[in-house]
């Protein structure tokens, strides 16, 4: 070795010693001229971290009116005070919680490594628990009562599914990632995360950053002087597009309809029903309500019986989750079909005898009703069968499918703001072949163009339907968050409009079929009972007929409907589920809709003779 | 190849230092991982007695061959070590509840780990190939080239900690090597340029951890309460310490990671200022050992190696005790031999044995 790297390797040395003397000085000055003060800290450290959870952000309507708040609740939490957990505590508790023991224990283990942080037993117990545990106080070392803000839903059994519920079940990875980009923030054990609709889509937005005391604790577990403290962050508030009065009204609509079929008819097979009314002009989603529901205040107690009603299947969001059959509300496609193929002018006529024969198949229109000779939109007024299987052999399968397609049938039309949207089913030559395995039957065209066919639509998707034909075929994304305000009142989010598709289709052909639908809403039309709305309705009824069964078991009401038919400004769709024809059940149900939406008070015998 | 000879040179010292801190670890580990998991109090003590055991077989292993063909392999490390360090970038990406951390641990390969011995020795090469060209500003590009990219593969994982010491490490070697103290003053000043394109690269809790360090008081939630505790406990521990297995804030669990990174905490408080003075010298003694050896060697790449060696021990040293008494931020190093931890204990026999190999060889004829 060089005498340059020995000069350098004793600077090294020097520099090595100095950083190790450094140390040493700094262990002495701790040790020894600190170490009264440390020793009296460790003799009495009792510090622990009470973290303080952050409110979740809250949820309003398109009006800023609360529909999800919260209120403070106590948790029951338990405390290490440096010498482990009692038996007789656990055992105290175990009987007061009515928890198990084991599910004690897997809470304590799973805090193991973070024994300076209470650990949460039960959330929100009522004020017996609390009293209880306040009276035995001195027995119950490190049993602590907390106080944590609650979800509060307003209304309770209101737009149940949409708002969704909060759980201590897992959390989606996606959301995982989220957090642990942002602030390297963990959700701890037993933190309530969003399970369903826009408690769970919106979880990173709606969750707020918790803060926490450090406090120093007596030899019972109470907190007895604060020492440092961060504040929590609330979470973002969200504001819906839905309008809470149009809301009730759809839910009570449908409830009272169902309710109506299931009492007073003895409706065996009713019991569920969906409705969902947009904006035709942006995709706003003004109401959109499943029937059965349930109370979200009550729901963690209600659960089991709601996840065991497997007919009705209470917690399932009818309106984008299940597909059902859809029924002449679909002879517009087959109409834009027809028009756009050129297999029929707009002023050409069809004679219809009540039935028609074609491939070895007789058919027959609804309840056998000859219509005589009929253009386009009297076929759609009268929703004559016979008009449009004619229509339906013309374009055949593949062209019928394609407009089918186009009008966002057979896959999610675009919500995001919650999770689930079903595809539906289109019916084509693919889908009987993939199926079925089996060829396509001329004869079938003939059902498939009355809506009677494979086709399966989700509420959701019959209602942005509506609003294609409402607007001319423009296809907007569906959305139910409308902006996400923070705890500054700063607006983080604002929702806008977004075309998904434009099906391009002659002006006449959409004046045809729009004038078909106000006439099946005047006198003589399928909704003739619209009549005398004071607003101008465009609408098509539909029956359709419950898969594979027989005669006996009810079809399903639906109809579809825009208002004001010159200038739209909603686009609605309700479906009863074996609810009997579209006229009798779905029909009344959109009336009462409408009624609210235009504020329009019903009819009244009484006012009626005062005014007349 | 093996030589009797050899054995005359083998500095029996050095190894004697290093198990001396094995044991030391070994006791401090048994009290600091006391109650973790109850159904087996000496699990962690027993995994870290096979860890030392496979690392004196590595150490066998290394001193077996003559390290001259280190630096015939250089280039050999040099790749293999960007494909593990790239590699960890696309696999290795689960980090989350602590327990299962420890389980995945005994199989868990640190390649960042490993990476700094073979910078040691690629960097040593380097240095040992370029040494008429040292003294200009500029001659030490290649250098910088050299150390680039495994640096930033580790920063990218991220952990700052290990790139911090593989720059430590860095400059330690070049200043052995001979490059003026004047440049590497200039290549600090033109890093501490670049701090800000750092920081806007860093995470936030790795900003937050910069942050806490320079101001306690502004997370006194989390590691400003962990660096709180880890100060209780230490100046608790006064001269003498509470005794072994006497330590009230380790029973508490107060100290968050005590059988890895905070594990100087449990010592202080338990075998107080005698026993973190003993731990110290030994340090000390072990380190002045290395570089005594390094200053013996046959030649300048066994210099360096040592050099290399000796700078990583003290800066992890200076960096992991520094933290658990407040005058360096929190980082996660972990404590040469006395940390819990498989790659980590592996890592440093190797280095041992590295530096036991210069020693063995240090003439070039024997008589």
């Amino acid at each position: 070795m060089d005498k340059k790297m020995l000069k350098r390797t004793r600077f090294f040395i020097s520099l090595l010693l100095l950083v190790f003397l450094l140390l040493c000085a700094r262990l002495a000055y701790l040790q020894v001229i600190q170490y009264d003060s440390y020793w009296t800290r460790a003799e009495k450290n009792r510090l622990r971290i009470l973290p303080i959870t952050a409110p979740r952000g809250e949820i309003f309507d398109r009006n800023g009116e609360q529909i999800v708040t919260n209120r403070p609740g106590f948790t029951v939490s338990l405390v290490d005070l440096g010498d482990g957990y009692s038996d007789e505590t656990i055992a105290y508790l175990t009987n007061l919680l009515h928890m198990e023991k084991g599910e004690i224990r897997d809470k304590i283990r799973s805090q193991y490594y973070r024994r300076y942080l209470p650990i949460r037993l039960k959330t929100d117990v009522s004020m017996q628990i609390v009293a209880a545990i306040a009276e035995k106080r001195m027995e119950l070392p490190g049993v602590l009562i907390e106080v944590q803000p609650i979800r509060n839903y307003v209304y309770g059994n209101f737009s149940s599914h949409i708002l969704g519920y909060l759980g201590e079940g897992t959390v989606a990875a996606w959301v995982e990632d989220y957090w642990q980009q942002h602030d390297d923030y963990r959700y701890r054990i037993g933190e309530l995360v969003g399970q369903a609709g826009i408690e769970m889509a919106w979880e990173p937005f709606l969750r707020g950053i918790d803060g926490g005391i450090q406090v120093e604790i007596n030899s019972t577990g109470q907190a007895i002087a604060e020492f440092e403290r961060v504040d929590p962050q609330p979470g973002h508030d969200i504001y819906l597009t839905i309008d809470i009065p149009l809301q009730l009204a759809v839910e009570r609509a449908l409830a009272e309809a169902v309710e109506r079929l299931v009492v007073d008819e003895g409706n065996a097979y009713a019991g569920e029903a969906a409705a969902v009314a947009l904006d035709p002009q942006s995709g706003r989603i003004l109401a959109i309500a499943s029937i059965p529901s349930y109370d979200l205040n009550t729901f963690h107690r209600d659960f089991s019986i709601l996840e065991g009603d497997r007919r009705l299947r209470p917690l399932v969001n009818k309106t984008i989750e299940e597909a059902y059959p859809v029924g002449s509300v679909f002879k517009m496609v087959t109409a834009l079909a027809a028009l756009e193929e050129g297999v029929v002018s707009p002023s050409d006529r069809v004679y219809c005898s009540g039935s028609i024969t074609r491939y070895g198949a007789t058919k027959s229109c609804f309840r056998g009703t000859a219509h005589g000779p009929l253009n386009i939109v009297e076929a759609i007024t009268k929703s004559c069968n016979v008009f449009f299987y004619e229509m339906g052999l013309r374009v055949g399968i593949d062209s019928l499918a394609h407009y089918t397609r186009e009008f966002g049938f057979g896959s999610p039309v675009g919500l995001t703001d919650i999770f689930g949207e079903r595809r539906g089913v289109v019916s084509s030559r693919e889908y009987k072949r993939d199926v079925y395995n089996e060829p396509w039957y001329p004869a079938e065209t003939m059902d498939a163009a009355i809506g009677q066919s494979f086709q399966s639509i989700t509420p959701l998707q019959l209602a942005n339907y509506t609003a294609m034909v409402a607007n001319g075929g423009t296809h907007y994304r569906p959305y139910l968050v409308e902006k996400i305000v923070d705890s500054g009142g700063e607006v983080l989010k604002m929702a806008e409009p977004e075309i998904l598709h434009q099906l391009e289709a002659n002006p006449v052909t959409w004046e045809r079929i729009q004038l078909g639908m106000i006439r099946a809403a005047l006198p003589g039309g399928t909704a003739g009972r619209l009549a005398d709305f004071p607003v101008s309705i465009a609408g098509k009824t539909g029956t359709a007929q419950a898969a594979g069964s027989g005669t006996s078991i009810p079809s399903h009401s639906l109809f579809v409907a825009y208002a004001p038919a010159d200038n739209p400004e909603i686009a609605l769709a309700v479906f009863v589920k074996h609810g009997g024809t579209g006229g009798t059940t779905a029909v009344p149900v959109a009336r009462q809709i409408l009624e609210q939406y235009f504020n329009i008070m019903p009819e009244d015998p009484e006012e009626e003779d005062i005014t007349s | 190849m093996f030589d009797r000879r050899l054995l005359k040179n083998f500095d029996f010292l050095l190894l004697l230092l290093t198990l001396a801190l094995c044991c030391y670890g070994l006791i401090v580990l048994s009290s600091a991982t006391q109650g973790l998991i109850s159904s087996d109090p000496l699990f962690h003590v027993r995994r870290q007695t096979t860890w030392i055991g496979i690392g004196l077989a590595m150490v066998l292993l290394v001193i077996s061959v003559d390290y001259i063909n280190f630096y015939r392999w250089s280039w050999y490390f040099y790749t293999l070590n960007l494909v593990f360090l790239g590699l960890v970038l696309f696999i290795g990406k689960d980090v989350d509840g602590t327990s299962r951390w420890i389980e995945l641990r005994f199989f868990d390969f640190q390649p960042s780990e490993l990476a700094k011995l073979i910078v040691i020795i690629t960097l040593a090469r380097l240095l040992v190939d370029n040494a008429d060209r040292m003294a200009g500003l500029f001659d030490a590009w290649p250098f910088f080239l050299h150390i680039l990219p495994p640096i930033g593969f580790i920063f990218m994982q991220p952990d700052l900690g290990t790139a911090l010491v593989f720059i430590v490490i860095f400059f330690g070697m070049l200043y052995m090597a001979g490059v003026p103290l004047r440049n590497m003053a200039i290549f600090t000043a033109a890093g501490m340029a670049l701090l800000p394109l750092l920081w806007s690269r860093l995470m936030d809790y790795q900003r937050m951890r910069l942050l806490v360090f320079i101001n306690p008081e502004m997370d006194p939630l989390g590691y400003g309460y962990q660096l709180m505790q880890s100060m209780i406990a230490i100046g608790s521990g006064g001269i003498m310490g509470k005794g072994l297995y006497e330590g009230t804030q380790a029973r508490l669990q107060f100290l968050p990671e005590q059988h890895t990174d905070f594990i100087f905490s449990v010592l202080g408080e338990e075998l107080g200022l005698i026993g973190a003075v003993v731990l110290l010298a030994l340090y000390f003694w072990l380190i002045y050992r290395i570089l005594k050896i390094g200053s013996y060697s046959k030649d300048s790449f066994g210099a360096l190696l040592c050099t290399g060696v000796a700078t990583m021990f003290t800066f992890q040293i200076l960096v992991n005790i520094g933290m658990t008494i407040s005058v360096m931020p929190v980082t996660g190093l972990p404590l040469p031999f006395m940390s819990y931890g498989g790659s980590s204990m592996m890592l440093n026999m190797l280095s041992i044995g590295v530096v036991l190999n210069v020693g063995m060889r240090r003439h070039k004829i024997q008589f």
